[in-house]
């Protein structure tokens, strides 16, 4: 296993009376992609959020690098940020903007490039992505993996080390779920980007994690690289896959 | 040409209204939840908003007739612009911007998530279940609105005459005795009450065809003020002109 | 959440708004874009809004004025209570209800899809990219709106006075600032001014802060609407108070 990037250290974040994670601590891998896993509503979205500082947690440690996101001031969490890139479920795209504007929107606040420069870097990104052409296109006139892309693309755009993913496949087709799966496996290689990637697909999640998480109820229940935790006798795991798909089917993987 | 398409959907959306009205049930119960949901909540601002016209109308006659030597006028000043014209527009842009925007957006959410097309799968009227039972509310609740804010609007601008500009208060009440009659809480009334049909009316219709997500629930929240807002000021002076011009 | 929190959080966000107001960088363009915007919106409702109050004033005003035979002031009552109190009060409404709803349900709608958090991941302060041009705007558009309802509400007078009640036009226009000082448009421009800056702050907080979903949006404009109402019409009192001195 690689160096870690992300050290969570023993999380416990409870909104009023539920408790949504309850004493949670793993490694990330740099370099590497790690899928985190289980079913709706175990804190698989509040996880993220907390990694890129949007929640606090109540007790524990969110180290990205050497610094603690949970304690850090509102300054130093914007430096760390610069180092993430983050998709959100529906794409998050700002609305008002062209699907190309919203891929250069960030350069326009954490670069010295012109608006021509801006341009050109983003149609690069888009091309990236698989998504020539279609700059000037509004956000609404794009299909559910149009969005994925140009906010993978606006997310890409500044270089980050780190991407976080919430959820890649959902609302999608499989066929348009796989592309999306090797365009994260492409960035990967080529740009050598530590994934972290949320899902409820256990499909996709094999495709392509070197590691998975998966959490329920708020705890950890199993951390593993993805070969062995396919194999995993943990009887919650095996209820999930069970639930989830033809173990016959992952196996020639 | 997009304004008399929607002037003509409105028109046809009254008409259904009216239709599921009158061919059911009358739904009492319903009606009454209404009136008390709208009476209650837009009951505290209305206080504090008929205070606070009170003592701003007080000061504007006050000024508006200084210069005539004209002071103890304050009271009929009151009587005629607060209790004729701004009571009921009062009443009014409170409940378009309370009860109406409340409206405009349950409706919207309920188009949105598929709930009205539900209603008509289940065989229940959408405009008989959730458009008159608020028509009814809101006609039932608004003059009682208008009689306390007429008199929070008298309370206030009573004080401000008498203790900020030292007038004298039996002369303010003599004049407002003069000045208003029981005609004119009627007439209030009947002001505050078309006011309240064209807002449930338009807070209704801009729900009812509100567009999809949550951009289309603020529009429609959005366009119900507005056009009730346009529509209130201009049908109040046709109405002042016509009971007291 | 308490009213008393609800108002601390409304404190700490207007100081931060505030702060990025007076330092740069400034995104001009975004906040000429809303400006405009704002303003375009509001032109027609201000003009159809505050020319029936106008017409309504003559008609009343005619009443008392009638009592004296001094019709020929009918004009100065007109455009004192138009430049003081009508139109600013009512252009503020309207820009509430057109301009700052329409903030309110962007910023919503904006947080619900997750696009304000983005923001922030990509390390940019949403609050001076999305917040700032939106309250600019309503504070630069609500003095705009201010005049253009203070002329179209003395039109309204007009109209009634000379051709539903037959005064003659000359007495109307050569009365017209008999009572009328420059303070007056000054006051009301100054009131308007601060009217926008408390329905730029309400409603973007309103929508900077909504949660639960489509229904929340609407809970966001709905409630800027009558907060930025409610507090207007109290803030007014005091600022006719202060400004144009009624005391005694």
């Amino acid at each position: 296993m690689a160096d870690p990037i992300i050290r969570l250290v023993n999380l416990h974040k409870s909104f009023g009376s539920l408790v949504v994670l309850d004493g949670v601590s793993f490694d990330i891998p740099t370099g590497e992609t790690t899928a985190i896993i289980g079913p709706s509503g175990t804190g698989k979205s509040v996880l993220i959020k907390h990694i890129v500082g949007l929640l606090e947690p109540d007790e524990g440690q969110v180290w990205v690098g050497d610094v603690d996101m949970a304690t850090a001031n509102e300054k130093r969490k914007y430096e760390v940020r610069r180092r993430f890139g983050m998709l959100f479920q529906d794409g998050a795209l700002f609305d008002s903007m062209t699907a190309g504007e919203n891929v250069a929107f960030p350069l326009r606040y954490h670069t010295k490039l012109n608006e021509k420069q801006r341009r050109e870097k983003a149609e690069e990104m888009m091309e990236l992505v698989e998504l020539p052409g279609v700059y000037d296109r509004p956000t609404s006139a794009l299909s559910g993996g149009q969005r994925k892309r140009v906010g993978l693309a606006r997310a890409i755009v500044l270089e980050p080390e780190i991407i976080l993913f919430d959820e890649p496949n959902s609302g999608l087709d499989p066929l348009t779920s796989d592309t999306i799966d090797e365009l994260i496996g492409k960035m990967k290689r080529q740009l050598g980007i530590t994934f972290i990637v949320i899902t409820h697909d256990i499909v996709s999640c094999v495709n392509i994690a070197d590691h998975i998480v998966m959490l329920n109820g708020g705890k950890l229940i199993e951390h593993s690289p993805t070969q062995s935790f396919i194999r995993s006798e943990n009887p919650f795991v095996r209820s999930f896959l069970r639930r989830n798909v033809d173990l016959d089917a992952l196996k020639p993987l | 040409m997009r304004m008399f398409v929607t002037i003509g959907q409105f028109a046809l959306f009254c008409v259904a209204v009216t239709r599921a009205t009158l061919t059911h049930r009358p739904p009492v119960a319903a009606s009454l939840q209404a009136a008390y949901e709208i009476g209650i909540r837009s009951l505290p601002i209305l206080v504090i908003i008929s205070t606070f016209v009170g003592t701003n109308l007080a000061l504007q006659g006050y000024n508006a007739f200084k210069p005539l030597g004209g002071q103890s006028l304050v009271g009929m000043f009151v009587a005629l612009a607060g209790v004729r014209e701004m009571a009921p527009i009062m009443v009014a842009a409170m409940v378009a911007a309370k009860a109406g925007t409340e409206m405009a957006s349950q409706i919207a959410v309920m188009r949105i998530q598929e709930q009205i097309d539900a209603l008509e799968v289940m065989a229940v009227n959408p405009y008989w279940y959730l458009v008159t039972p608020r028509f009814a509310g809101i006609l039932l609740v608004l003059p009682a609105l208008t009689i306390i804010s007429v008199f929070t609007l008298l309370l206030s601008s009573y004080s401000v005459s008498v203790f900020q500009l030292g007038l004298n208060g039996d002369e303010f009440l003599s004049h407002i005795q003069q000045t208003m009659s029981m005609m004119d809480f009627v007439f209030t009334s009947v002001k505050s009450i078309a006011f309240g049909a064209i807002i449930c009316m338009v807070s209704c219709f801009y729900g009812f065809y509100s567009s999809p997500g949550a951009t289309g629930v603020g529009a429609a929240t959005n366009a119900s003020v507005v056009v009730s807002a346009v529509l209130c000021s201009s049908l109040n002076y046709v109405l002042s002109e016509l009971l007291y011009g | 959440m308490t009213a008393l929190a609800q108002l601390g959080r409304f404190g700490v966000f207007a100081a931060q708004v505030l702060w990025r107001m007076a330092t740069p960088p400034w995104e001009i363009s975004e906040a000429a874009r809303h400006t405009w915007t704002v303003t375009v919106r509001c032109f027609l409702p201000v003009i159809a809004v505050v020319f029936p109050f106008g017409m309504v004033m003559a008609l009343q005003g005619l009443q008392i004025f009638n009592l004296f035979g001094a019709q020929r002031l009918l004009s100065s009552l007109v455009s004192v209570a138009v430049f003081r109190e009508l139109s600013p009060v009512l252009a503020s409404v309207l820009v509430a209800a057109q301009g700052g709803s329409a903030f309110a349900a962007e910023l919503g709608a904006m947080r619900i899809r997750e696009e304000i958090d983005a923001t922030v991941v990509m390390g940019i302060d949403a609050i001076r990219v999305h917040v700032v041009p939106r309250v600019i705007a309503t504070l630069i558009a609500a003095p705009i709106l201010n005049l253009v309802g203070s002329l179209s509400g003395i039109c309204g007078g007009f109209v009634v006075a000379v051709y539903v009640k037959g005064e003659p036009a000359g007495i109307y226009w050569a009365n017209l600032w008999e009572l009328t000082a420059p303070s007056d448009i000054i006051g009301g421009a100054f009131k308007a001014t601060i009217f926008g800056l408390l329905i730029g702050l309400i409603a973007c907080y309103q929508g900077y802060y909504t949660t639960g979903g489509a229904a929340g949006v609407g809970r966001a404009v709905n409630a800027t609407v009558v907060v930025g109402i409610t507090t207007f019409i109290v803030v007014n009192y005091f600022l006719t108070s202060a400004l144009f001195g009624a005391i005694g």
